[in-house]
C-alpha cells in the first residue's frame, strides 16, 4: 500500500496532464493551472521542512562545540532576528518588507545585495582558470574547440579585432616551430615532407590570416555562435527533450520510482 | 628549460585570480577606455528615446536581482537620467520582487540629482505576483492591478497617473531583464497592445532577446555591458560601463593569452615527453 | 494650398474602420471572441480605436458598451469576457480629437468550447507513435530479449570515484542542484544519488547531500536511507549529512563552496538542473583536488562542467542513468524506444530541410505540409 498509492496517484495525475494537452474543453482546459497551485501550495509547507531541517543542523553543531559553532550561532541569531524584524514591521505597517522599515532595507542593502553580488563576481576568476586549464590543443576536437573559443572571446569585444592578429601571428609560427620539429624527428620522407609543409603553410598564411581577422573578426565571431554554436545546442536539445519524454513515460507507468521510499 | 614549459602549462591558479584581479580593477578605477562605435541596435533605442515628445510616459520594469546588479544597474541610473532630462516621466514596476529596492533606490537617487518631485515626474508602483495576469490587466486598466503605489497611495491622487489607464497611454516601456520576463513583455504587451518596447540584459540573456529585435517587435536592445556601455557613449556620459567595457575587453585578452601560453607549455611539455 | 488641406484634416472626421470580423477563438475552453478589422486610412493620424460590444437578450441587442480602448495600428483584439452561446455583434470607433466616424456592425458571432485541440494534432500523433515504440521494445525485453546500451564513462566512473575517495578517507558531497522535484532533471539526479549512497554504505564512507529546495531534500533523505538500506548497513545513516542549506541561488553557492572547503571530500557529484553557479562549484570542486561527476541538462552550463570536472553526463545521458546503473531490462527497453523516435526524427528533419528548400524556390504552397504540420501553439 506505501507504494503502491503514490504510484497510482503518480499515474493518475501523470495521464491526466497529457489528456490535458489536447482538451481545451472544461474541465480538463484549466487543468494544468490548477494542479501548479496545488503544488505551489503544498511546497509552501516543505519550506517549514527545510527550516526545521536548517536549524537542527546548526543546533547540532552548537551543541556539540564543535569548529565551526560560531557561524551557526551567527545564522540562527541572523534567523531569529530578520524573522522578527519581519513579523514585527508586519504587524507595524502591515507588510514585512515596508520600505518604512529601515532595518530590512539596511539589511538588503548593506548585507544581501553586496553578498550575492560577491557570489557571482566569483565566475569571473574561476572563469579564467577553467579556460586556461581545459583549452588544451590535445587532439583535433579539442583544437577547433581552442580555436573557436579564441575568435568569440576577441570577436565579442571592441578593439578585439586589433589584439587577435597577434595571436593568430603567435599560433602560427608556434604551429611552424612545432611543425618543424615533429618533422625533423621523423624518418619517412613522405612525414617530413608533410610536417615541414605545414610549416612552411603557416608561415605563409600568418599575414592573410592577420589580415583576414582585423578586417572580418566579429563576423567570423558572430557566425560561430548563430551557426555551429546553435546547431549544435538544437541537436541536445531535441535529444534532452526525447531524453525527458522516455523519463516521464518511465515515471508515469511506474518503471522509475527512486524518489519513492 | 624543461621546467620554464612544465611551469607555464601549470600556472597556479592565485596567479591567473592575481592577473584578473588587476585587469578589472584598473581600467574600473582609473574609468580610462578606448573609442568605440555603438552598436546598431543601441543606437536605435537611444534616437527612439529622443524622438518621444516632452511629457510622454516611459514604463520601465525591474525584472532583476542582486546577483545581476553589476550589469543592469549602471545602465538603469543612465538611462532614467536621459529620460528625466528629456522631460518625461517614469513609471516604475517590477517582477522581481527581490530586485525592487534596487529599482527604487536608483529612482530615488536619480530624481533627486535631477530635481524631479514624486507623484508629478515620478512613481513607483512596486510588485504584484503573476507575471503574464500583470502585464495583461495593464492592458485593461493598470488600476486593476495596481490601484495604490508602494506607499498606499490611490493613483488618482497622483498628478503623473491621472490620465494613464493603459499602454495606450504609455510611449514606451523599457524593461531591464536578467531572466524570461522580456518574453512575457514582448509576447502580451506589445504582441497585444502594440507596446513600444526596449529591452535591456544581462549578456547572459541578450541571445535569446536578438530574434524579437530582428523581428522588430522591439524597438532597441541593449544588451549586457557592451550595450551599457554604447549607451553611456551615446547620451556623453562614459561612466562605470565604459570603463567596465575596458575591463572586459582586457580580460578577454588575458584569458586568450593565459590560452595561449598554457599551450606553448603543454605543446612542448608533450615534445619533451 | 498647404493650409486648406491641414484644415480639411483637422475639420473631417477620420475615416472609418472596415472589415470588422467577429470570430470564435479556436482550440479554447470558450469564453472568448476575436475581434479583426481593416485599419482605417487615416490610421497614421487618429488618436485610438474604442471597440463597443453589444449582446442579444432575449432577442433584443443590449445597449452597446465599451470593450476598450487601443492604440493606433492595431487591428485585432481577443474579447476574453465572453458568455458560450450568447450572440454577440461589435463596432469600432476612430477617435481623433473630439471627432469619431463608427464602422458598422460586425457579423454575430458566439464563443465555443471544443473538445480536441486541432493544432496540437502533431504532438498527439508522435506521442502515439513515441508510447506505442516504447510499449513494443517493453513487450520484447519481456519475452526475455537483451538489449544493448553503449558505454556511458561518466556513470561507469561513479563507483571508482567512491573507491577512491574512500582510499583518501574524505567524504563524499552529491549536489542536486537547482531545481525543483518538478524538474526531470532532479529526478534522474536522484537515481544517481541512490546508486551512490548505496555505494557509500558498502565502503563505508560519510555522504554529504545539501539541498536547495525544501522538497528536493525530504526526496534526498529518503532516496540516501533507502540506498543504505541497499548498501545493507542501515546503522550507518546519518540523518544529519542530509540537509536543507538555503533557498537563494549564491547563498547556496556559497554553502556548498564553503562545505568544500572545510570536509575537503575525495569526490564531488553534481548531478541536477544547474545555473550561473555551476561554475562557481566545479571550479572550487576542483581546487581541492576532488574527482569530480557533473551531470545537467542545461545547455549554457555544460561547457562549464566539460571544462572544470572530470566526468560529465551531457544531458540525456543522465537520463539514462538509472537504466545503465541497475540494468533493468524495463528502462532499458524504453531508452530503446528513444533512439528509434531519435532515428523518426532526423528522418523528418532531413525531408523537412528538402520539402522546405525546394519550397523557397518553387513556392509550390502544398511542400510547406511537413511545417505547418509541426507547428504548433
Amino acid at each position: 500500500m506505501k507504494k503502491e498509492v503514490p504510484l497510482a496517484i503518480t499515474f493518475i495525475s501523470g495521464f491526466l496532464l497529457i489528456v490535458a494537452l489536447f482538451i481545451p474543453h472544461e474541465p480538463f482546459g484549466s487543468l494544468q493551472e490548477r494542479f501548479n497551485d496545488w503544488y505551489i501550495i503544498v511546497s509552501g509547507f516543505t519550506l517549514i521542512l527545510g527550516v526545521d531541517s536548517l536549524i537542527l543542523y546548526h543546533w547540532r553543531k552548537i551543541k556539540r562545540k564543535e569548529k565551526e559553532a560560531p557561524y551557526s550561532i551567527i545564522l540562527i541569531s541572523t534567523f531569529v532576528i530578520v524573522l522578527a524584524w519581519g513579523i514585527y514591521s508586519g504587524v507595524k505597517y502591515g507588510n514585512p518588507f515596508a520600505p518604512a522599515s529601515s532595518f530590512l532595507r539596511y539589511f538588503y542593502t548593506y548585507m544581501f545585495v553586496p553578498l550575492q553580488a560577491t557570489m557571482f563576481s566569483l565566475l569571473a576568476f574561476f572563469i579564467a582558470s577553467a579556460a586556461y586549464r581545459a583549452f588544451r590543443a590535445r587532439g583535433l576536437n579539442a583544437t577547433l574547440l581552442l580555436i573557436s573559443a579564441g575568435i568569440v572571446m576577441l570577436g565579442r569585444v571592441p578593439k578585439g579585432e586589433e589584439a587577435a592578429p597577434y595571436f593568430i601571428g603567435i599560433t602560427l609560427i608556434l604551429l611552424a616551430i612545432v611543425s618543424v620539429l615533429e618533422g625533423v624527428s621523423r624518418v619517412e620522407v613522405y612525414e617530413k615532407i608533410i610536417f615541414f609543409g605545414l610549416a612552411v603553410v603557416s608561415i605563409i598564411a600568418i599575414f592573410p590570416a592577420a589580415w583576414f581577422l582585423k578586417f572580418n573578426l566579429p563576423r567570423l565571431a558572430d557566425w560561430v555562435m548563430n551557426v555551429p554554436q546553435l546547431g549544435a545546442k538544437r541537436g541536445l536539445f531535441i535529444g534532452i527533450w526525447l531524453g525527458a519524454i522516455a523519463m516521464a513515460i518511465r515515471i508515469i507507468l511506474g518503471i522509475e520510482r527512486t524518489y519513492l521510499k | 628549460m624543461r621546467e620554464f614549459f612544465e611551469r607555464i602549462s601549470k600556472i597556479d591558479r592565485r596567479i591567473i585570480y592575481l592577473l584578473v584581479f588587476i585587469g578589472v580593477t584598473i581600467p574600473l578605477l582609473t574609468r580610462k577606455g578606448f573609442e568605440f562605435k555603438p552598436l546598431q541596435e543601441v543606437e536605435t533605442a537611444y534616437n527612439f528615446i529622443e524622438s518621444l515628445p516632452e511629457g510622454s510616459n516611459v514604463l520601465v520594469s525591474i525584472d532583476y536581482d542582486a546577483a545581476s546588479m553589476p550589469e543592469l544597474q549602471p545602465l538603469l541610473e543612465v538611462m532614467l537620467r536621459h529620460l528625466f532630462r528629456r522631460n518625461l516621466k517614469v513609471i516604475m514596476l517590477g517582477h522581481w520582487p527581490l530586485g525592487l529596492p534596487l529599482g527604487q533606490i536608483a529612482l530615488e537617487k536619480i530624481a533627486k540629482e535631477m530635481g524631479r518631485k514624486y507623484g508629478e515626474d515620478y512613481v513607483f508602483l512596486g510588485y504584484r505576483p503573476g507575471i503574464a495576469a500583470v502585464i495583461l490587466n495593464i492592458g485593461k486598466e493598470i488600476r486593476g492591478v495596481f490601484d495604490v503605489d508602494y506607499r498606499g497611495i490611490y493613483l488618482d491622487s497622483l498628478p503623473i497617473m491621472r490620465n494613464v489607464h493603459n499602454y495606450s497611454d504609455i510611449a514606451l516601456l523599457i524593461g531591464f531583464e536578467a531572466g524570461s520576463v522580456g518574453d512575457f513583455w514582448v509576447q502580451f504587451a506589445q504582441a497585444r497592445f502594440n507596446q513600444k518596447i526596449i529591452l535591456t540584459s544581462t549578456a547572459v540573456v541578450t541571445p535569446d532577446l536578438y530574434p524579437y529585435y530582428q523581428a522588430k517587435q522591439i524597438v532597441g536592445l541593449i544588451g549586457g555591458l557592451r550595450g551599457a556601455a554604447d549607451y553611456e557613449i551615446l547620451v556623453k556620459k562614459k561612466g562605470f560601463a565604459y570603463a567596465g567595457m575596458t575591463a572586459q575587453t582586457i580580460i578577454h585578452i588575458i584569458i586568450v593569452a593565459l590560452i595561449l601560453i598554457g599551450n606553448i607549455g603543454y605543446l612542448a611539455m608533450r615534445r619533451v615527453r | 494650398m498647404i493650409k486648406i488641406f491641414l484644415i480639411l484634416q483637422f475639420s473631417l472626421p477620420p475615416l472609418p474602420v472596415s472589415e470588422v470580423v467577429a470570430k470564435d477563438v479556436p482550440n479554447d475552453a470558450g469564453g472568448k471572441i476575436q475581434i479583426e478589422w481593416e485599419l482605417s486610412p487615416d490610421d497614421s493620424i487618429i488618436d485610438f480605436y474604442t471597440v463597443f460590444k453589444q449582446k442579444k437578450i432575449e432577442g433584443q441587442w443590449s445597449e452597446p458598451e465599451t470593450l476598450t480602448v487601443v492604440r493606433s495600428g492595431t487591428n485585432s483584439l481577443t474579447d476574453t469576457d465572453c458568455k458560450d452561446g450568447v450572440e454577440y455583434r461589435y463596432f469600432v470607433r476612430v477617435s481623433k480629437g473630439e471627432e469619431f466616424s463608427d464602422s458598422p456592425f460586425s457579423n454575430i458571432a458566439m464563443s465555443s468550447a471544443q473538445w480536441f485541440h486541432k493544432k496540437r494534432a502533431s504532438v498527439l500523433i508522435l506521442l502515439i507513435i513515441i508510447v506505442g515504440l516504447l510499449l513494443y521494445f517493453i513487450q520484447k525485453t519481456r519475452k526475455g530479449e537483451e538489449l544493448f546500451i553503449r558505454k556511458i564513462a561518466g556513470l561507469d566512473a561513479l563507483d571508482e570515484a567512491v573507491g577512491r575517495s574512500t582510499e583518501l578517507g574524505r567524504p563524499l558531497l552529491f549536489v542536486l542542484g537547482l531545481g525543483t522535484i518538478a524538474d526531470i532533471p532532479t529526478i534522474a539526479g536522484l537515481s544517481i544519488l541512490k546508486r551512490v549512497s548505496k555505494k557509500s554504505a558498502e565502503y563505508e564512507t560519510d555522504l554529504i547531500v545539501p539541498c536547495f529546495d525544501p522538497v528536493v531534500f525530504v526526496a534526498a533523505q529518503e532516496t540516501v536511507k533507502e540506498g543504505y538500506i541497499e548498501g545493507g548497513r542501515p546503522d550507518l545513516f546519518k540523518e544529519g549529512n542530509v540537509f536543507f542549506l538555503s533557498y537563494d541561488q549564491f547563498g547556496y553557492a556559497a554553502g556548498v563552496d564553503g562545505i568544500m572547503v572545510r570536509e575537503k571530500p575525495g569526490a564531488v557529484f553534481l548531478q541536477g538542473y544547474f545555473y550561473a553557479e555551476s561554475l562557481i562549484l566545479a571550479e572550487t570542486g576542483n581546487s581541492i583536488g576532488a574527482i569530480q561527476i557533473s551531470g545537467t541538462t542545461a545547455v549554457t552550463q555544460l561547457p562549464f562542467f566539460i571544462a572544470a570536472t572530470d566526468y560529465t553526463l551531457i544531458g540525456e545521458e543522465m537520463y539514462a542513468a538509472s537504466a545503465y546503473l541497475t540494468k533493468d531490462a524495463l528502462s532499458l527497453a524504453t531508452i530503446k524506444g528513444e533512439d528509434w523516435v531519435k532515428i523518426l526524427l532526423i528522418a523528418v528533419i532531413i525531408l523537412g530541410i528538402i520539402f522546405e528548400s525546394i519550397a523557397f524556390f518553387t513556392k509550390i504552397p502544398w511542400l510547406h505540409v511537413l511545417k505547418n504540420f509541426f507547428t504548433v501553439v
